[in-house]
């Protein structure tokens, strides 16, 4: 349920709001109900939307605090597509007329590897110090291993060091802390939208944090352009435009490869939103979660460790975890990179939290210090089963004729489906998303990581050949069989209030 | 407890009187020293006489040195303490000015400004009231480094040094805690972190083992037993455990994984003895009890809001509610003495909690709810079924949520102990705002595990709460372990529990004897892994900052305890012990201990004779 689009659907609407975020009082947050009562503006900008957690909320709950009210309604309006799945799985003996899901973004490929791997004996030590508090930063074990792994993957031209390494449990975690220890309440980070939209949350729960997005445009715009291509002209526009109206920005969120575009950020690229950062002294949090998870190697991925001097290495911050590139999403091990000690610091801090057992830093340290076992099983049977379903899901799309981006890189592909929205609208984004949910196939929304342009859909290819082949099938049924889409909504729209101004 | 309150109030009194003189102020530290005999003389020639040896330096001057090295020392103290108030005060005043909601831009402008030099002093006086200074600088030298006969001696030149570094630190002060990187919250919890766990980390990178480094931490002061690591180790490491299915390698439900959770449902039915079954709907598990608490105060309480808590109270928590959900505590002091309306010490009663909200009240704090901790941490208490139905009928009439930690419900080790879990009761005065906490640290001395639960009949707290599971998640592979582990009741209640038990009664045992040999009070009531004692009996004057010293001495001696500042605990002297530890380690705590009495004794006995020459 982490990864779930209609989690995302929460995320920031585009109202910007008058300049009345400036929060004098930095120490509370008033600033949440402040934004409850803010009306959206008419004029849309094209460039830039600052996000709104809270937009359309409304309720009062005699138990809850005022905050707690929101975060239940965050709750409440996650759940409407995700519980209708969570009923009605599929499960190929059980309940074969099941929804498929090709929403969350998880690898189903490689159990078999890991299963067999993490049963191996090495892994099921138990002893006394795993087992009491530890220190909060992680075992120094786990650090040391987790800077060896990164300074070999990442290809870090020195060593990193286990004492820039903070373990815990899961991105999200990584997020919400740097969010609550980088920001004041009701400050912003940039973020190239389509992103990740879950991260709205990630960010905004404990920390109060709101994300800008910078929107990137499906048109190739000139040559040696690529579509949704970002740019630091967009990006100064963004921040330019957060700024005049009175939004405190503090940092700019990458995620390389990019979710959901499949995107790479080539190294020339990487240093110039580096440079732009350090030139307007933004953190840059910088999200490689599925840097293993390239599967074409012709694309040449690069990390940031790569790079051979950072403009601003006390404000970049790298995080990485095993849930894409591992395929272990239930796991919850992530883990930051920092130069910074009183960043470092203050999340280790905010790891009470966020902890992780003793017993599973242990098998991840036996994990990450296989390199055998990554590079000559894991990686190589990775890459080309990833490499098999997406080739499959290509097809199929070519078949239907549907334009879609993916360069080689993560679970997913960011499909065009605008030809079936004869309005271009978000209400018939979301209605087509609904018949996929009707005919048992679980996809997200374009909306749902806060793309500008209505129709963008995103298939999530790395399932099991049965389930995908399922899935395509009735993704095709739904395509051929009615189009265009335009009647009425099915009955359980009520449920997500967060598309009601759209 | 007359002499501590006389200690407590004498260090305020002179602040005004002698921060702004300058020179040596012969204003000692406690008049019950000043009793006078015959030997400070002697004393006094002695400290000449060794320091002679080594500075050669005129007697006189010497002898002002030394007496401007300790008045100084006091008086930088009071300085502190002076200065810390008038921040305070800076901050009351600026917190009180009246909301100004339609101001013109200049005056918006200079509120801004106002509001940044708010921020720093606030970040100021978290310093100081943390202790940071004496966490960094107070702990390399001790008295200890001397020699045994020249402690006198030692002492004044411990202070200069003392002094300098303290001076240091001053200056340092922004430099080491206003990071430009980070936000003024970002900052406070560094410097939390820094002041308040700089024990922990010390203790890390030198702990004490029984074969690789005798020499190293012992700590007492952290709460964990280690008692049974032999029976958890083997029960962990039966084949059971190590199931593995793709399930628990992918996103699970936010409130965890639904074997674990109708688990816990049922093993809390069972232990708690609740009279109907509870429901799994209402459980909802996150990585640790701390963030289960950071997440319940976060839904319950908007930033600034507060909990009534009982002090003397585990620490711990004050982390849970601070460091993310910025909600704020408001103590319930409780007397060690006992009264007309108590029958022990530190005894909670409705009177003191309604005074509490009513002075909170007046101070304008809104207060959500109270915080009971039951097996109580550090007392070792346990709340009797009457006093827990009072403490909830308070809670209703005020329509206050009630969150109970019951963290240590099975590790009440006497048997003539009745625990009484508020899940056990027949009815509850006010479901909906009842929230228990429970998890495996304690009672299973498995901290590392870093699991918690919550416990609720209220589904949009439930719902709330559930958000968190984004941030605080257990890995699959460890739900699966707990739900082995809660399921094997034959296991725990055969071997577990029994053997558990009788282990930390022999470690009780053998430490409460101890303390009985040592003449020292302490509370304990057969629950719990600690002892709360008092040593005011070894602070002259009995005072927080003497009470801190006190706790460096024992750091200086390789052992860790908590002190009862840590605690919010309103008389000083009072320390915390934890005894959940292997007879051997506990043993050669017991001695550091002893040697570490002893050696203060001597001092308070060399410095009361000292300060009558002063006069």
């Amino acid at each position: 349920m982490f990864a779930l689009p209609e989690k995302e659907s929460r995320a920031p609407s585009t109202c910007p709001g008058p300049a009345s975020t400036q929060d004098l009082d930095s120490n509370c947050g008033d600033g949440l109900e402040r934004e409850c009562s803010r009306k959206p503006d008419q004029k849309l900008p094209e460039l830039y939307g600052v996000g709104d957690p809270t937009a359309g909320f409304s309720s009062n709950s005699s138990h809850l605090s005022s905050r707690g009210g929101i975060i239940k309604w965050f709750w409440d309006s996650a759940e409407a597509g995700y519980r209708t799945y969570h009923m009605d799985e599929y499960d190929e003996d059980k309940n074969p007329s099941g929804i498929i899901n090709l929403g969350t973004s998880e690898n189903k490929l490689c159990f078999d590897l890991l299963s067999k791997r993490l049963s191996q004996s090495d892994m099921l030590r138990v002893e006394p110090a795993l087992l009491q508090y530890p220190d909060w930063r992680g075992h120094l074990f786990l650090r040391e291993e987790v800077a060896r792994f990164l300074s070999f993957y990442c290809k870090s031209p020195a060593p990193l060091h286990a004492e820039n390494v903070v373990v815990l449990n899961g991105c999200a975690s990584v997020f919400s802390a740097l969010a609550t220890v980088l920001c004041e309440v009701g400050e912003a980070f940039l973020i190239p939208a389509p992103y990740y939209g879950a991260i709205t949350q990630h960010v905004c729960l404990y920390g109060n944090v709101r994300l800008v997005s910078v929107y990137l445009d499906s048109e190739v715009t000139g040559p040696d352009t690529r579509p949704f291509q970002l740019t630091v002209e967009k990006l100064e526009m963004a921040l330019q435009g957060a700024n005049s109206q009175g939004i405190k920005v503090k940092g700019l969120i990458l995620i390389n490869p990019q979710n959901p575009l499949g995107d790479i950020y080539s190294p020339a690229e990487l240093q110039e939103f580096l440079e732009f950062a350090k030139r307007h002294e933004l953190h840059v949090m910088v999200d490689e979660v599925y840097m293993l998870s390239v599967f074409e190697e012709s694309v040449g991925y690069r990390s940031v460790l790569s790079l051979e001097r950072l403009p601003d290495p006390q404000r970049t911050h790298v995080m990485w975890a095993t849930s894409k590139d591992f395929g272990m999403s239930g796991l919850r091990f992530g883990t930051l990179y920092t130069e910074n000690r009183d960043v470092a610091t203050a999340v280790a801090s905010l790891c009470r939290y966020h902890g992780l057992s003793g017993l599973v830093q242990h098998q991840m340290a036996q994990l990450l210090r296989d390199r055998d076992w990554i590079n000559q099983v894991y990686l190589p049977e990775n890459h080309a089963r990833l490499k098999a379903a997406h080739t499959y899901v290509e097809g199929e799309l070519r078949a239907l004729g549907i334009p879609f981006l993916s360069r080689g890189a993560g679970f997913f592909i960011w499909a065009d489906l605008r030809k079936y929205l004869p309005e271009g609208s978000f209400e018939e984004e979301r209605r087509l998303w609904r018949r996929f949910l009707d005919h048992k196939v679980l996809v997200s929304f374009g909306k749902a990581f806060e793309c500008k342009e209505p129709g963008w859909f995103r298939l999530v290819f790395s399932d099991k050949a049965h389930r995908l082949c399922l899935g395509m099938q009735r993704v095709r049924q739904v395509l051929e069989g009615k189009s265009p889409v335009a009647e009425d909504p099915p009955a359980c729209q009520t449920q997500e209030p967060r598309d009601r101004h759209r | 407890m007359d002499e501590t309150r006389d200690g407590e109030g004498e260090v305020f009194p002179n602040i005004s009187a002698d921060s702004s003189s300058a020179g040596p102020v012969p204003v000692p530290f406690s008049s019950v020293n000043w009793s006078g005999s015959s030997q400070p003389v002697e004393a006094k020639t002695k400290a000449q006489g060794m320091s002679h040896q080594s500075d050669v330096l005129p007697c006189d001057q010497l002898r002002d040195q030394v007496i401007g090295n300790q008045s100084s020392h006091t008086q930088l103290m009071e300085t502190l303490l002076h200065l810390r108030q008038t921040v305070d005060d800076c901050i009351t005043q600026l917190m009180t000015r009246p909301p100004q909601l339609d101001l013109p831009l200049e005056e918006q402008r200079h509120n801004q400004a106002t509001g940044e030099q708010e921020a720093f002093l606030r970040r100021v006086v978290n310093l100081l009231q943390s202790g940071a200074m004496w966490g960094l600088g107070l702990q390399a030298p001790h008295p200890t480094l001397g020699p045994r006969d020249d402690a006198g001696g030692g002492q004044q030149a411990q202070l200069s040094r003392q002094l300098d570094q303290l001076v240091y630190q001053l200056s340092h002060l922004e430099v080491a805690f206003v990071s430009r990187d980070l936000s003024n919250h970002g900052t406070d919890i560094s410097a939390f972190e820094r002041s308040k766990f700089q024990d922990f980390k010390t203790y890390q990178g030198d702990k004490y083992h029984e074969d690789k480094n005798t020499m190293g931490f012992i700590n007492l002061g952290v709460s964990e037993n280690k008692l049974c690591t032999d029976l958890m180790t083997e029960r962990l490491s039966r084949s059971d455990m190590n199931h593995l299915e793709d399930a628990l390698l992918q996103y699970s439900d936010q409130r965890g994984q639904p074997f674990l959770r109708e688990e816990v449902a049922r093993f809390l039915t069972y232990y708690c003895k609740s009279p109907a079954r509870l429901d799994p709907e209402n459980v909802v598990v996150l990585s640790g009890c701390c963030s289960v608490f950071s997440a319940l105060a976060t839904v319950l309480c908007d930033p600034g809001e507060a909990l009534l808590t009982p002090t003397p109270f585990f620490g711990g928590l004050v982390v849970g509610s601070y460091l993310y959900s910025k909600v704020e505590l408001m103590p319930v002091h409780l007397d060690s003495e006992i009264t007309d309306g108590s029958a022990r010490p530190f005894q909670l009663t409705v009177d003191k909690l309604e005074q509490a909200l009513l002075e909170a009240t007046l101070k304008g704090k809104k207060v959500r709810g109270l915080l009971l901790i039951n097996p109580q941490n550090p007392l070792g208490d346990v709340y009797s079924r009457d006093s827990l139905e009072e403490y909830l009928e308070f809670a209703k009439r005020y329509n206050l949520h009630v969150i109970i930690d019951e963290m240590y419900m099975l590790s009440v080790f006497d048997d003539s102990v009745t625990f009484h879990s508020v899940l056990s009761m027949e009815s509850l005065p006010d479901p909906n705002r009842t929230h228990v906490i429970w998890g495996t640290s304690k009672d299973f001395g498995i901290s590392g595990f870093r699991f918690g639960a919550l416990y609720t009949h209220n589904k949009e707290v439930v719902s709330a709460v559930s958000c968190f599971g984004f941030l605080s998640g257990i890995s699959g592979i460890t739900q699966y372990k707990l739900c082995r582990l809660l399921q094997d009741r034959e296991w725990i209640d055969k071997v577990y529990l029994p053997t558990n038990h009788s282990r930390l009664k022999a470690a009780h045992r053998y430490i409460t004897n101890k303390l009985k040999a040592l003449k020292i009070p302490f509370l304990s009531r057969g629950s719990g892994l600690y002892v709360w004692m008092n040593l005011k009996e070894y602070l002259q004057p009995c005072t927080f900052e003497e009470e801190l010293l006190l706790h460096h001495r024992f750091l200086g001696n390789k052992l860790i305890l908590s002190p009862g500042k840590t605690y919010m605990c309103k008389e000083p002297g009072w320390f915390r012990l934890v005894f959940s530890d292997k007879p051997l380690p506990l043993k050669l705590a017991m001695h550091r201990f002893y040697e570490v009495l002893a050696e203060q004794k001597r001092d308070l006995r060399v410095k009361q004779l000292e300060d009558p020459q002063k006069e």
